[in-house]
């Protein structure tokens, strides 16, 4: 498995590197997108700036024009020469400028004419105010320049309306003398301004403080900003406003923008008539903005490596795959294989080195508890032999009791010199013992003690139907029904006679067993020489019955059958434990 | 008569109601400068710079609307009539002289002769010309205290600007575009003839005496209007 972890953790790594990279690469994006919408922005207000001083220059020219017309030189050189500017006078003069005008379809027409004579006087006005007249215009700084002999532009603000305004003039050509001047005006309209970002895909809007004059779409912008930029600006020149200033944000409805402000020059920059350049803000380019910005044609083949995606997953899968084959499935599926031969029997133990890492690991864990099952089931039988004494393979033995109390007594005779019986005692299986039946379950063991061997418990007397000195009632089917329990083939093996047993069952119910055994035990000490004195049968009764408790509890076997024979050329006593079956 | 003469006409008749005992005209032609100052820079631009006609040479700079006189005593207080009534009309675009000249305590009224009401103030004090719009054909008076030149302009129309000038001598005139000056009823006395223009005092003056009796003529000479003047 340190492979597959380590190719995990490369694995795991390569991801986190990605999803780095990926939340990471929008940003220097998003931030030269930005970079490049403001210098766009930067680009086309200078743009703007060029064409509307382009637009002034062919202004010029129309003036320039339009003053050289002999008829405007004539009236206007007429109109000098009067004391004062009559109705009549002017009306000639209107229908003059007019006519002019008209000529000038196809060209930029002019939304306004006003035609001043030498004095600085306004003979006539065109398509504007056309029923004023006699004014003194002089005293502007576009008509003083014009009545003095240049040429130039302007902006007006007249009626909440933006002008450009050129003036002219007006020369007589034989005589060079000056007959008056002309200024032509065109409105700053939505048209204009349309034109103007025609091919720079922005928007541009004029603006006379907070009032909007003109725009190439309809914005709903929030002009406080604005004005404010403006206000900052401060001196500096006009015409360097669009690298000077920096783009503010500003928002139009639910849209946000960029914008970029630039003063408009002349007469109305005391008025706060500017211009501004609007980009509409992108959207943050962030993760998903990112995704979101995503077209068809980046994912098509031939522009995106789908090869080398699709060949760099299948390598990783696949060197995952095989490192969990080679780590963890194949040594799996060896140590199941092994683990079920282990369940089969077909083997004792699993083989620890044939199984890598974690794998052997197990096994040797599970050899571990097939070890440690096995010591303790020697041990087991170990105590087991040390509490009964040697007994056969399969043998629960016997326990010497009173050895050292109680004169060995052997009922019948004088005391072997030979081992005590347990080590001759076999246990017969009762279901393979001809003649016995298997017994019947019993819930609780029989509180009934055992039967000496030499007595046949059976021609006894009927156990009474409670047991002296506090033992308990054995039920009322075991006299009759129960089947002799592994004791019984004890004694068979002793005193003989398999069929004695369900009398030894219902004789051992009664203190008359305990009577017995302990006229057995005297007997068998008076035959061993020993005295027995001070022997009583309720002292031995009392010990017998702790004894049997004793045992019970210790082997959790169903009774205890005494036995007395000779050791050591004395009385003794053991104690057999009888088992169910 | 010109527009400029006739304002001047004004000013000596009001100045000189009262008139004195023993008084002559004094009158005179300012010996302008051969070279007269260079144009000044538009006071406004568009987007581009003003360029010449290629028909005929730009006029020149007319600098005599711009000039006045005053005859101040030589020592002495000032002698002379009560002060009179300055006329300043205001015609357009414009003032119809870009610079007014008028005796503390004079009352100067400015009448609005063109189509549009403006409201004037003067820059150096708010307080000189009453508050209000002066509608078309409407006047504005007010009396001037001290002697100081007042910039009298509309804050709605930046190139609408005039200047007064106040003196406390009652000689004062204007000049007309040839550059002659006439101050009537002088009384006869050791005078010195200073020129403002524009927008100071010009250096130098010209000593002048009047006569008891007869007109008395005077050129004065003036500097070169290139040198920075003083206020």
């Amino acid at each position: 498995m340190f492979f597959s972890k380590i190719w995990f953790f490369l694995v795991a790594l390569a991801a986190a590197v990605a999803v780095a990279v990926a939340l990471l690469m929008p940003r220097p994006a998003a931030r030269a997108h930005v970079d490049n919408e403001k210098q766009r922005l930067v680009v086309a207000c200078t743009v703007i700036d060029i064409l509307l001083g382009d637009d002034a220059r062919n202004r010029v020219d129309l003036a320039s024009a339009f003053a050289s017309k002999l008829e405007i030189v004539t009236a206007l050189e007429a109109a000098s020469g009067a004391a004062s500017i009559d109705e009549a006078r002017m009306k000639q003069v209107r229908s003059t400028g007019t006519a002019v005008m008209e000529e000038m379809k196809g060209k930029r027409k002019p939304d306004f004419a006003v035609l001043i004579d030498r004095r600085g006087r306004v003979v006539a006005r065109v398509a504007l105010d056309e029923n004023d007249f006699g004014d003194v215009a002089a005293g502007r700084p576009l008509v003083d320049d014009a009545l003095a002999g240049y040429l130039r532009d302007d902006l007006w603000a007249h009626n909440g309306t933006l002008y450009l305004v050129t003036a002219a003039p007006v020369v007589k050509r034989d005589t060079q003398a000056y007959a008056g001047a002309i200024i032509l005006g065109h409105q700053v309209t939505n048209a204009l301004a349309q034109r103007l970002v025609k091919s720079l895909d922005v928007d541009v809007g004029f603006y006379l403080g907070k009032d909007e004059v003109a725009g190439s779409k309809t914005l709903a912008v929030e002009a406080t900003p604005l004005v404010d930029a403006i206000k900052r600006i401060g001196g500096g020149e006009i015409n360097q406003d669009c690298l000077a200033n920096k783009p503010i944000p500003i928002t139009a409805g639910k849209d946000s923008y960029t914008a970029l402000v630039a003063r408009l020059p002349g007469e109305v920059s005391t008025r706060q008539a500017y211009y501004s350049v609007f980009i509409k803000r992108p959207a943050a380019l962030g993760f998903a903005g990112t995704l979101d910005a995503v077209e068809q044609a980046d994912l098509a083949p031939g522009s995106f490596p789908w090869i080398l995606v699709g060949a760099g997953f299948v390598v990783m899968l696949g060197v995952g795959i095989a490192m969990m084959f080679v780590e963890s499935d194949r040594p799996l599926r060896r140590l199941t294989a092994e683990a079920v031969r282990l369940a089969k029997g077909e083997t004792e133990r699993l083989s620890e080195d044939a199984h890598p890492g974690k794998f052997g690991s197990i096994a040797r864990s599970v050899n571990i508890h097939i070890d440690k099952l096995g010591r303790e089931a020697k041990s087991a039988k170990k105590d087991m032999d040390q509490l009964l004494g040697p007994s056969p393979e399969g043998s629960l033995g016997t326990i010497d009791l009173l050895a050292t109390a109680l004169p060995a007594v052997r009922p019948g005779g004088s005391a072997p010199a030979s081992s005590p019986p347990p080590s001759e005692f076999k246990f017969t299986n009762p279901a393979t013992q001809p003649g016995l039946a298997a017994p019947p379950p019993r819930p609780t063991p029989s509180p009934r003690p055992g039967t000496p061997p030499p007595v046949a418990p059976a021609r006894q007397a009927a156990p009474p139907r409670t047991p002296p000195l506090g033992l308990p009632t054995p039920p009322p089917s075991f006299a009759s029904a129960a089947p002799a329990p592994s004791a019984l083939n004890l004694d068979d093996d002793i005193l003989g006679g398999a069929g004695d047993a369900p009398e030894l069952a219902e004789e051992a119910a009664g203190g008359d067993y305990f009577a017995q055994v302990f006229e057995q035990f005297v007997t068998m000490k008076k035959s061993c020489g020993e005295s027995t004195s001070g022997l009583t049968i309720e002292k031995f009764t009392e010990k017998l019955i702790r004894n049997r408790d004793d045992l019970m509890a210790k082997t959790g076997c169903r009774d205890v059958k005494f036995t007395v024979y000779v050791k050591d050329g004395k009385a003794a006593l053991k104690a057999t434990p009888v088992k169910d079956d | 008569m010109s527009l400029p003469l006739r304002v001047c006409v004004v000013v000596f008749g009001s100045l000189v109601a009262a008139g004195q005992v023993q008084a002559g005209p004094v009158s005179g032609k300012l010996d302008l400068p051969k070279e007269l100052p260079p144009r000044e820079p538009a006071a406004t631009k568009g987007f581009l710079d003003r360029v010449e006609n290629p028909l005929a040479n730009p006029r020149p700079v007319a600098v005599t609307p711009h000039m006045v006189v005053v005859l101040e005593q030589a020592e002495g207080a000032q002698k002379g009539s009560a002060p009179g009534q300055v006329l300043w009309e205001l015609v357009g675009e414009s003032f119809s002289r870009p610079v007014m000249i008028a005796a503390i305590g004079s009352e100067v009224v400015i009448k609005n002769v063109s189509k549009t009401a403006r409201t004037l103030v003067a820059l150096e004090d708010d307080k000189l010309v009453p508050s209000g719009p002066i509608n078309p054909t409407g006047p504005k008076s007010f009396r001037v205290a001290e002697a100081k030149v007042y910039t009298i302009a509309d804050k709605d129309a930046a190139h609408l600007r005039g200047t007064l000038v106040t003196v406390t001598s009652p000689y004062v005139a204007t000049v007309d575009d040839a550059g002659r000056f006439e101050l009537a009823d002088v009384p006869e006395g050791s005078y010195k003839l200073r020129i403002f223009y524009k927008t100071g005092w010009l250096d130098g003056t010209t000593d002048v005496v009047v006569a008891a009796k007869g007109k008395t003529e005077v050129n004065p000479k003036v500097p070169a209007l290139t040198a920075p003047q003083k206020k």
